[in-house]
Parts: C-alpha cells; sequence; structure tokens
C-alpha cells in the first residue's frame, strides 16, 4: 500500500529551477505516468521521489509520513532505470537475487523466490547468463525481476522502455500493463512519449519547464486539452495549429488566416476578437473531394498508410497541415488537387495568446 | 598500380618501420641482458661482443650472492648491499603504492560522486606533480633531518605515497567515473549501504583499473632516483641507488655486475606485469570501447 503525496516540491540547481511547486497526490494503486519533453523536470521529480535528489524544498510524503530525510532504501520503492542499470559483473540470478541478500532472506527462501520472478517476467531461462549477454529487451525484464523480488510498495520506472526498439517497447509496455493488474501496486512511470503515456495510465501528468501543465485521465488530456503545449504534445499526428484571429460578424465569431475561414460555434460569441490559435485534431477534419466548400487548399502529400490516408496540405506555415480520412479511397489522389476542408464547430479548440485554452460558454 | 598492391606495400612499409623501432626499442634491454653474463674482457671489447662466450653466471654470482673473485680493490664494493636494497625497494614501492591508490581511491570517489573536488582543484592536484621535485628535496631533507625521517623506509613510503597521490587520484577517478550512477543507485535502492555498494558494486567493476593504476605507479617509485639518494644515505638505499654504486674508482663502470644487478631490478616489474596482465589490457583500455 501506498499512497504518494507531493507538497510544494521544487528543486533548484544552483539558479536553473528544475521543479516548480509541484503539488501531487498519487492515489494507492495508481498508474501515473509523467510525461512531457526532455528538461521538463520529470525525471527530477521521480528521483527526488527515490531518493536520489534532495528536493530544494517542499515535502515528499509515503503513506503520510514524510520522508525527505529517508535514505532510498528505506523508502520502501523498487525502480527501473532507463539504461537498465544491471550489475555486469553479476549473473542475472544474482543480480535479481541481490535484493533479497540485502535484506538477509534466507538462501533457501532467496532461490525460490528469484525463481517465481523470472518465470512471472519469463526470464529463467538467463539466469545463468550475464548481463552482457542479454539483449535490451531481456536486460530491461531482468531488471524488473531484480525490482519485483522485493516486493516494494511502489515502482519508479525512468524511461524504462527508450532504449529499446518498437516492437520490444509494444511487447513490454503491455508487460507493464500486466504486472500492474496483477501486483495491484502503485507505479509511477516517467516517459516523454505520449503514446506510452495514453496507453499505459490511469492518470497521466503533462509537465512543462518544471511544472504540472495538466492533469487527468488519457482521455482527458486528449479531447480536453488545458493548452496549445498539451495539444500539440498528445496525439500522432499532432493536432493542425493555425495562428489566426478571432473576429465576430453580425454576432457570429468567426477564425481568419492567411489561408483559413471558419465559422466558430456561438459558444465564442463572448470571446474578445483577437489574435488565437486554432486547433483541430487531423481526424477531425472533413474532406470534401468535389473541392466546394470555404475552406479549399491544395494536396501537397498523400501518404497511405494501409487503415488510414493523410493528406498533407501547406496552410502557410512551417508545419504540415494534416487530414486524415478512412481507408484507401483517397490513396490515389495526385498531388495539387484542391481539396475542401471542413471543420465541425464543436471540434474545434482555440488556444490564447498565453497559450491556454479559451473557454466556450 | 591496383588498390591491393597499394595496400601490400603499405603494410610491407608499416612492417619494416615496425620492426626497426622495435629493434632500437629492444637493443637496450638485450644490452642489458647479454652484458650480464659475460666476463669482464668483453664489457668494453671492440669490436662489440653480442653474443657472451662464453656466458658467465660471475656477475650475478657476485652482486646476488656475495661471492666477488677477485679482491676488491674499489672502495665503493664494500658499501654494495643489493640484496638489502632489493628488501628496501620492495618494502617501500609496495607500501607506498598500496597506500597511493589506497588513498587516491577514496579521494577520486569522492571527487566522482560528491564532487568534493572542484575541476581546478583537481588540476591542482596534478600541478603538485609538476613541480620538479629537485625544487623541493633539499628543504624537504632539512624537515626529513629534523623530524629523524631522513634515511629511513617510513620517510621514503611517506614521500613516495604523496608525490603518486596526484596520478593514483586521476587514474582512478576516471575509472570511478566510468562506472555508471545508475548502477550505484540500483544497488541503494535495493537495500545496500552506501559501504556495501561500493564494496559490492564499484570496486569489482574498476578492479582492473586499479590494478592497472597500480602497476604504473609502483615503476615509478621502484624506479625513482632523486628522493631517494638526498633523503636517503646508507641505511635504506633502493635498488636504482645501489645501481650507481657500480662504479669502481680505478677501472670505471663495472658494467657486469651493473647489468647482473640492472637484471634484477627489472625482473620482479616483468614478474608483477605478466601476473596481472589480463588487468592491464583491461585496465588501460578502461573507457575507450563503448558500451
Amino acid at each position: 500500500m501506498a499512497r504518494i503525496e507531493l507538497r510544494n516540491l521544487r528543486k533548484e540547481y544552483g539558479s536553473v529551477v528544475a521543479v516548480k511547486n509541484v503539488d501531487l497526490e498519487i492515489r494507492d494503486g495508481e498508474f501515473i505516468v509523467f510525461v512531457g519533453p526532455s528538461g521538463c523536470g520529470k525525471t527530477t521529480t521521480l528521483r527526488m521521489i527515490a531518493g536520489f535528489e534532495d528536493p530544494t524544498a517542499g515535502e515528499i510524503r509515503i503513506d503520510g509520513q514524510v520522508v525527505n530525510d529517508l535514505e532510498p532504501r528505506d523508502r520502501g520503492l523498487g525502480m527501473v532505470f532507463q539504461s537498465h542499470a544491471l550489475f555486469p559483473h553479476k549473473s542475472v540470478a544474482q543480480n535479481i537475487e541481490f535484493g533479497l541478500r540485502m535484506k538477509r532472506v534466507p538462501e533457501a527462501e532467496r532461490k525460490k523466490r528469484v525463481r517465481e520472478v523470472a518465470e512471472m517476467v519469463r526470464v529463467t531461462h538467463l539466469l545463468d547468463k550475464m548481463p552482457a549477454q542479454c539483449s535490451g529487451g531481456e536486460s530491461q525484464r531482468v531488471a524488473l525481476a531484480r525490482t519485483l523480488v522485493t516486493n516494494p510498495s511502489t515502482f519508479l520506472l525512468d524511461e524504462p522502455l527508450s532504449s529499446l526498439d518498437a516492437k520490444l517497447r509494444r511487447e513490454l509496455r503491455a508487460e507493464c500493463d500486466r504486472l500492474h493488474e496483477e501486483l495491484k501496486r502503485t507505479f509511477i512511470y516517467v516517459t516523454h512519449d505520449q503514446e506510452e503515456a495514453m496507453t499505459l495510465a490511469d492518470r497521466i501528468v503533462v509537465m512543462r519547464a518544471g511544472q504540472i501543465e495538466q492533469m487527468g485521465s488519457p482521455l482527458d488530456i486528449y479531447s480536453q486539452p488545458a493548452s496549445y503545449f498539451v495539444a500539440d504534445f498528445f496525439g500522432s499526428p499532432s493536432m493542425n495549429l493555425v495562428a489566426g484571429e478571432i473576429v465576430h460578424e453580425g454576432g457570429t465569431p468567426r477564425f481568419r488566416s492567411p489561408r483559413f475561414d471558419i465559422d466558430l460555434s456561438n459558444r465564442y460569441a463572448g470571446t474578445p476578437p483577437g489574435k488565437v490559435t486554432l486547433g483541430i485534431r487531423p481526424e477531425h477534419v472533413g474532406v470534401g473531394v468535389n473541392g466546394e466548400g470555404g475552406n479549399v487548399l491544395p494536396v501537397r502529400l498523400v501518404e497511405p498508410l494501409g487503415k488510414d490516408t493523410l493528406l498533407y496540405f501547406d496552410d502557410g506555415t512551417e508545419r504540415a497541415f494534416v487530414a486524415v480520412t478512412e481507408g484507401l479511397a483517397n490513396a490515389a489522389m495526385k498531388s495539387g488537387t484542391p481539396i475542401a476542408l471542413k471543420f465541425d464547430p464543436a471540434k474545434i479548440y482555440l488556444f490564447g495568446a498565453d497559450g491556454k485554452r479559451i473557454a466556450a460558454r | 598500380m591496383t588498390k591491393s598492391t597499394r595496400r601490400r606495400i603499405g603494410s610491407l612499409v608499416r612492417y619494416v618501420l615496425l620492426t626497426f623501432w622495435a629493434v632500437i626499442a629492444f637493443f637496450p634491454i638485450y644490452w642489458m641482458v647479454s652484458t650480464s653474463f659475460k666476463i669482464d674482457t668483453q664489457w668494453f671489447a671492440w669490436p662489440p661482443v653480442y653474443f657472451p662466450d662464453p656466458p658467465t653466471l660471475a656477475n650475478y654470482a657476485a652482486v646476488w650472492l656475495g661471492r666477488e673473485e677477485v679482491a676488491s680493490t674499489q672502495f665503493t664494493l664494500s658499501m654494495q648491499r643489493p640484496l638489502q636494497s632489493l628488501m628496501n625497494s620492495t618494502i617501500i614501492s609496495f607500501t607506498s603504492t598500496f597506500l597511493a591508490v589506497a588513498f587516491g581511491s577514496v579521494i577520486a570517489y569522492g571527487a566522482s560522486r560528491y564532487k568534493v573536488l572542484t575541476e581546478a582543484r583537481m588540476f591542482q592536484l596534478l600541478m603538485l606533480r609538476m613541480i620538479p621535485p629537485i625544487v623541493v628535496v633539499a628543504p624537504l631533507s632539512l624537515y626529513y633531518s629534523a623530524l629523524g625521517l631522513l634515511d629511513t623506509r617510513f620517510g621514503l613510503i611517506v614521500i613516495y605515497s604523496i608525490t603518486s597521490l596526484p596520478y593514483a587520484v586521476w587514474m582512478t577517478k576516471s575509472f570511478i567515473d566510468e562506472v555508471p550512477r545508475e548502477v550505484e543507485q540500483a544497488a541503494e535502492i535495493l537495500g545496500a549501504s552506501r559501504w556495501r555498494t561500493v564494496f559490492e558494486i564499484v570496486l569489482p567493476l574498476i578492479r582492473s583499473g586499479l590494478v592497472a593504476t597500480f602497476l604504473f605507479i609502483l615503476i615509478l617509485t621502484w624506479s625513482e632516483y632523486l628522493l631517494a639518494l638526498i633523503l636517503s644515505k646508507t641505511e635504506v638505499a633502493t635498488l636504482p641507488i645501489e645501481l650507481s654504486k657500480y662504479q669502481g674508482s680505478t677501472e670505471g663502470r663495472v658494467y657486469g655486475r651493473q647489468a647482473a644487478l640492472a637484471v634484477g631490478i627489472t625482473l620482479p616489474l616483468m614478474i608483477v606485469g605478466l601476473i596481472i596482465r589480463k588487468h592491464l589490457a583491461r585496465g588501460f583500455s578502461f573507457g575507450m570501447v563503448r558500451r
């Protein structure tokens, strides 16, 4: 059982503030994912929870007890590192056994537990090998086993899959998910991969520049992004974000940019005119092949993916404007074909100059 | 010219140059060994005698067993005590090297993990080694004289440990830096204390590096001459000092004896090197291979 609370947690390295007053409560048994770009403070936060970094200010509580001054080994946590961090001079079995040996578990019991967890993460065949003889995926399984065997209340996982190839990543992601289901322990997982966050998390904590940008279920984060940053970070392909301005014509709000003129929902009627960024997910962009409608753009590139086809348009900015159409119906489309793009007003997000989402009323 | 011919010529040239260099490098060693087996008339013979004929063990017997056949007219011969010098050198070199590596690695661990030494301090430490010993040796001998350390093994052990420390710190730090911090942290979070982590994780991982450092410093202290010359007089002569004694007052250098002694000085280092050669290759290539 472990409930972890971060209160006003802050970490400074000289004049650099890595983590700015983070407040967070992690429920017992929750799978929480810290996600954000490099340098956003997610790993530092995790390392403070583990006890490898001392907070400059603030409190870390585990089950109500302040643990700021406890050594890592006294916090009852387990950690899996990005680099696996196996002991290279010890065999796989000795690696897994290490934690038990430190806890002075009798040898017979140790042997039994090592077998059990080895079976659990399917590394039994590796027990006599040295870490150097294991592949990346195998090493990470061993690292998981080494953590599992000590039966920690909480698992801290610091980008555990980022050094693996795509297929292994999917495989081990499923493994993490299964372990969480089976063990019913608290998992705190750090990643910069939004897909990993979406698939694994009960709750996602999006971090940016040392602060929590948004917190919520994967669905919340995806469908209700609180800011331009979150909207841009989640989703593949990314949300289309078009800079322009909001104008009111005869009481109806409209969005205008050099290439687009889009009707907005009346819920934005109260929004003052000015510069905004319009966001719409590629799957919510309607595509009219006949080229009728207000917003016609020529296709620049067609990317058939099998299940879907991606259409790229030039909207006058550095990034392409993307629309997703189902199936391969548009796969043979020639570049330059004029396409009418339709926008469902209910699926449009607007972000203000400060990057925050403008609430529709 | 085809590419393969060019490559073959290139390789031939390389071999010729390397062979030439190897001959230059190994000739003095060959000459030392060969001279040690020569009778005294061949030491200075012209044309030079490359292969001792007949080979004799007289030089070795004279130096190491104290069997001097000729009446010793050279006054220096009476002061020669090669076996005692060997004992002195062994005790002084191994002890001071051990101390330097032991203290050096503790400092290096602190410097690597706790940043107890800034980059500037690390360089200042190395600067200690840049001071020519001749600058400090005269004042040092005054201190030594006052402290009663002159002409003692302990005195030489102290000065060798201190002067080797910068090398020990620098070398071991580079090995410790190579051990990923996360490996230690993994041990810590699994319940290992700091000491346990150092002894069970860090030390085994840098063992080859420690051995390489040990040999490197051992070679330096084993062959150190200047400090030993000034800080010891008669009681604790080390082997390099002993070597300088084979200078006859009437007949110049006693080359055969000197060569026999020199072989005896070189041999222990070679034996140590052979014993730990497995570690040396790994120690000296540590960090060059990306893992």
